[in-house]
């Protein structure tokens, strides 16, 4: 083919590739490519995940007996902790339902978790995904993916075993999030700089201060309330409205290597796609 | 043939990535394995094949970002087409052409999804001079490796084949 038409054919091309990014642009959805690019690339990133788990298997095969009855101790002690912890709070909670039930208080239902394993992981570029390996059940778009230690982001496209994860620290994610001391409420957004986040439209008159734990406020439709977000690092005037507020995530995203999925429906699908004054 | 090797290229290329990420963090943006494939089939000088291979290749590295799908499918198609360009026009037959080549196709990619992300996003991608500097530097140089190791490989082979042939001719 000579040069000129090789040339049509690039117009065409990228043309076509700039039509198809605005398309994205409005409808902000998985597309049918990523989806068949996730389920080629998800396998081979599930094999080399598998290999690194088989050297630390063979490595803990040969840890000295000391090393693990001391390692069997502490966990015993922290299970010991935990039950007793736990018995604290089913005790709270029963006063809870009890007291939620005398105001008929209707009780927000539980999620499910599930534990899912992460075969390709990329935090640090700009572009920040995760990809998870869910098995045999699918996972859900916009399911809400957590870690123990707090929330890691939500699912965004999903390709036959495999889901891609949009992180909490992407530039684009934002969160509906509070502050647990006196549960004002916010917008949690990837920050500019590496792993932060900034929590937005605080107005300069609430009360923030560096230390303050921020948690989901169950406001926006994809995320339960109650799930650690991170924690306020610092306060500056932002401006003549709000504040301009830095928070370090809850969860350390390097040391990533299995997360969860939360079966929980927030918002029905239906009263989603309702609008005010649509047809009934 | 060359299809059946650009698609083992391919296949390394996503494993290197997948590998390298896995050992070091930063390594998806210290070096762009997908974006060295490209470049180096771009030296062929066939444009049309190496914005069909940019364009195929950029979508598969869509798949692993969390960015809108298309972005490097997209910059990888111009970077294929333009890189092809210039192998039919400058003759490269030292490694520190392809290593130029390669950094150039980089910087390239860089700036345009750069570009694209500043149309289409609604917070524009930061922009860190360091890593993309170390990111124009790396790709150049597995280029440039790649590309004298796939010389080397290469003249081994046709010399053997050429020794297996004048047996023959002896016996």
């Amino acid at each position: 083919m000579d040069e000129r038409r090789t040339g049509w054919v690039l117009i065409v091309v990228l043309v076509g590739q700039l039509v198809y990014l605005a398309i994205q642009g409005a409808r902000a959805g998985e597309t049918r490519i990523e989806g068949i690019g996730l389920r080629l690339l998800g396998p081979m990133a599930r094999g080399v995940a598998s290999i690194p788990a088989g050297f630390q298997d063979a490595r803990e095969g040969v840890k000295l007996r000391g090393t693990l009855l001391e390692e069997n101790r502490e966990l015993r002690r922290e299970v010991e902790s935990l039950r007793l912890k736990l018995l604290r709070l089913t005790d709270v909670e029963g006063e809870m339902l009890r007291l939620g039930s005398a105001v008929r208080y209707p009780t927000p239902p539980a999620g499910r978790v599930r534990a899912v394993d992460i075969v390709y992981v990329d935090h640090t570029s700009w572009l920040r995904t995760l990809i998870l390996y869910t098995g045999k059940e699918p996972a859900r778009k916009d399911q809400p993916v957590l870690s123990p230690d707090g929330l890691v982001g939500r699912v965004f496209a999903v390709a036959g075993s495999y889901a891609k994860v949009q992180l909490i620290t992407d530039r684009v994610a934002s969160v509906g999030g509070m502050i647990l001391r006196n549960r004002r409420q916010g917008v949690v957004r990837g920050g500019s700089r590496g792993n932060e986040l900034e929590l937005d439209y605080l107005p300069l008159q609430a009360d923030v201060r560096p230390g303050d734990k921020v948690l989901t406020a169950g406001i926006d439709g994809v995320y339960p309330r109650g799930i650690p977000v991170g924690t306020i690092v610092s306060v500056q005037p932002g401006g003549q409205l709000f504040h301009r507020i830095q928070v370090a995530p809850a969860v350390d995203f390097g040391t990533l290597d299995q997360v969860y999925l939360l079966d929980y429906q927030t918002v029905p699908e239906n009263l989603k796609e309702a609008s005010p004054g649509g047809k009934p | 043939m060359e299809s059946l090797k650009l698609l083992a290229g391919i296949v390394l290329a996503a494993l290197v990535h997948f590998v390298g990420v896995r050992l070091w963090p930063d390594f998806a943006r210290a070096v762009d394995v997908f974006l060295v494939i490209v470049a180096l089939h771009g030296l062929r000088g066939n444009s049309l094949t190496g914005l069909l291979v940019g364009f195929g290749v950029g979508l598969l590295q869509d798949t692993l970002t969390s960015g809108p799908s298309g972005l490097f499918g997209f910059a990888d198609t111009i970077v294929g087409y333009v890189t092809a360009r210039l192998a039919q026009r400058l003759v490269i037959q030292r490694a520190t052409g392809v290593l130029a080549l390669v950094s150039f196709a980089s910087a390239l990619q860089q700036a345009i999804t750069l570009g694209l992300t500043f149309l289409l996003l609604p917070v524009p991608a930061p922009l860190d001079p360091v890593w993309a500097a170390v990111r124009t530097g790396a790709c150049g140089l597995l280029g440039m490796i790649l590309y004298i190791a796939g010389g080397r490989w290469r003249r081994t082979s046709e010399a053997r084949r050429r020794g297996r042939m004048s047996r023959l001719r002896l016996e």
